[in-house]
């Protein structure tokens, strides 16, 4: 047992890629608990995707450990218990959607009845039922994508990795891979979401990891990553001397509107301190219209992170 | 088994693309061809025997006939074996890694070893059994319009197959190395470059009698690298009617000491190779296969 009671899913330590010259990961360490969902955010050439093949057993790293369900990536009973699916998939084209799955599905040892009734409920789970008999080699991006995710959640796996999962779909696709995501996180399910959509990965994941040149630059629940000032705004009927000092004295700095006096921006370490706003602005008679946190994406935090690590 | 998955699931990919499709339809429709050219010759035979005469009876020109269309046949189907040997799975490996679709098989619970033997295994199904079926069907036939059959035909089988194999070794090796179209030319040009070393050997030793060490020697190397014409002139010599039979039908062992056949068999020790080859080649791409990232 680990950290908060948790048992690990992804457990890497030090890992490290090189490509004939050229570093892809470097010295990259974190964990992932079981029944979590994981982010993983980085721009292009980042080392995102060479550390979901070290963990798939794609690529071998250069120097670092890797531990999956608590086994070496090579160990093949874990490996019956981990889904995967790569970023803009390819697939044998000659294949029926139903032969693919049932190919699959025969790989992780699933056999006969139980076989055939896996594949039924995951062309159902990914909007697919009816396709059986339709070539891959005639499906869309979108489809291959859903066609994708359900032969990596064909054995019900303990852990899935998710590399882009969304990047062929279209926007009713991406709501529906949300849907499904969700559900089965909600039934225990651990995922390893690799993706630039950082509005998934804000509105699923539990933990995010920052990459960027080889390094793992921050990791945390999205909420302990903002370690920066909030922005309040508020909106009161007249705006005193003494709500500006009282406001200065608890806030790390207050500006006022120029166009609309009424109007204040108030910086603030954290949400506690946005109710002693509240408080003040009632202590001193003013009447509170609005008091609006600006709410910090997961988006800017990545921007700003990256940025400081590019200086 | 996984191994016995990536078999028949090689072997359904053969089956199901158009290349596999393409060359049966050519084969059938090239023994089709064959039986009429064969069916005009004797006839055009028969009729100009019964009017000139000859040293031999009809019937035993016939059968001398046969042992030539028997060479010539099975060359082409030598031909056509080891070109769909290339091609089929010249891209064994690097075709799948180019294409992408290795990332969804290699991270199931199956090994690189079990990979690369499924395919291997189901690549060497098909094509022993294309061979065999076409080595028959010919020789089927032209026993069936000369009254020929070679006293060993399994053995010529034998050898035809073993060269097969020894072609599907390298191609194996080579798709674990380099891209699929680099493999396809290199074991193209080793392919045919080893009928023309023979060549070349015979016409410098018709043009300076003395036996030449040195051609000896770059003979040896380029059979040893690539045994299939060895293995092909092995397979000549199979098709051949016993010795005895030979003054019979107004042959000589002169007619088939040619670049093209031989009056020798397959030597011991390079059989031997062979084995070698054919086990070695797909296990140092195991090897290398296993350590290749994807």
């Amino acid at each position: 047992m680990s950290q908060k009671g948790m048992m690990p899913a992804i457990e890497v330590e030090g890992l490290r890629k090189v490509y004939r010259h050229i570093v892809a990961v470097d010295d990259v360490s974190f964990v992932m608990y079981r029944g979590e969902a994981f982010g993983f955010l980085g721009p292009n050439g980042a080392g995102k995707s060479t550390v979901v093949k070290i963990l798939t057993g794609l690529v071998a790293p250069t120097r670092g450990t890797v531990r999956v369900l608590g086994h070496p990536v090579s160990h093949r009973e874990t490996r019956k218990r981990i889904g995967y699916l790569p970023e803009l998939p390819t697939f044998h084209r000659w294949l029926q959607a139903g032969e693919f799955l049932e190919f699959h599905g025969r790989l992780y040892g699933l056999r006969g009845a139980l076989l055939e009734k896996r594949c039924k409920e995951v062309l159902a789970l990914v909007d697919l039922a009816g396709r059986e008999h339709q070539k891959l080699g005639t499906f869309s991006k979108g489809m291959m994508q859903r066609i994708g995710l359900a032969q990596a959640i064909l054995n019900q796996p303990d852990l899935v990795l998710l590399d882009e999962l969304v990047s062929g779909l279209d926007p009713v696709g991406q709501r529906d891979m949300r849907e499904l995501l969700r559900r089965l996180k909600a039934e225990g399910m651990s995922i390893f979401l690799n993706s630039h959509q950082l509005a998934d990965v804000e509105a699923l994941c539990d933990r995010v990891a920052i990459i960027n040149q080889g390094r793992i630059l921050k990791v945390g629940a999205p909420h302990l990553l903002f370690d920066e000032p909030l922005t309040v705004e508020v909106r009161v009927d007249a705006v005193s001397k003494q709500l500006l000092h009282r406001l200065g004295s608890v806030a790390l700095a207050v500006k006022q509107d120029e166009e609309n006096p009424c109007r204040l921006l108030v910086e603030v370490r954290n949400d506690e301190a946005t109710a002693d706003v509240a408080a003040i602005v009632h202590e001193c008679g003013a009447r509170l219209y609005s008091l609006a946190p600006h709410r910090r994406s997961l988006e800017q935090l990545f921007l700003r992170t990256i940025d400081a690590s590019n200086r | 088994m996984a191994l016995l998955l990536i078999t028949r699931f090689t072997l359904q990919e053969a089956i199901r693309r158009r290349l596999f499709l393409a060359v049966i339809i050519l084969s059938a429709l090239l023994l089709v061809a064959f039986i009429i050219l064969l069916s005009v010759a004797i006839n055009l035979f028969q009729s100009n025997s019964s009017a000139n005469g000859g040293t031999l009876s009809p019937q035993l020109f016939l059968l001398s006939g046969g042992v030539f269309f028997d060479i010539l046949m099975i060359w082409l189907v030598y031909l056509l074996s080891s070109l769909l040997t290339i091609v089929l799975t010249a891209g064994m490996i690097s075709g799948e890694v180019e294409a992408g679709t290795f990332a969804v098989i290699v991270p199931k619970p199956i090994s690189r070893t079990e990979i690369v033997i499924g395919k291997w295994l189901g690549s060497a199904l098909i094509l022993v059994v294309y061979t065999a079926l076409m080595f028959f069907a010919f020789l089927a036939v032209i026993y069936w319009k000369t009254g020929y059959w070679p006293p060993q035909s399994f053995s010529a089988l034998g050898t035809l197959e073993l060269g097969m194999l020894a072609l599907l070794g390298l191609t194996t090796m080579g798709s674990a190395f380099v891209p699929t179209i680099v493999n396809g030319a290199i074991v193209l040009v080793l392919f045919i470059g080893a009928p023309i070393a023979s060549l070349v050997q015979f016409v410098v030793q018709v043009i300076t009698p003395a036996q030449s060490q040195v051609l000896q020697n770059i003979a040896t190397v380029i059979n040893l690298i690539i045994p299939t014409d060895a293995l092909w002139h092995g397979t000549s010599f199979f098709l051949l009617p016993s010795e005895d039979a030979f003054p019979i039908l107004g042959l000589s062992t002169r007619n088939f000491n040619t670049p093209f056949t031989s009056t020798q068999p397959v030597a011991t020790a390079l059989l031997i190779w062979v084995a070698f080859y054919i086990l070695v080649l797909p296990l140092i791409a195991i090897l290398r296969f296993q350590r290749r990232d994807l």
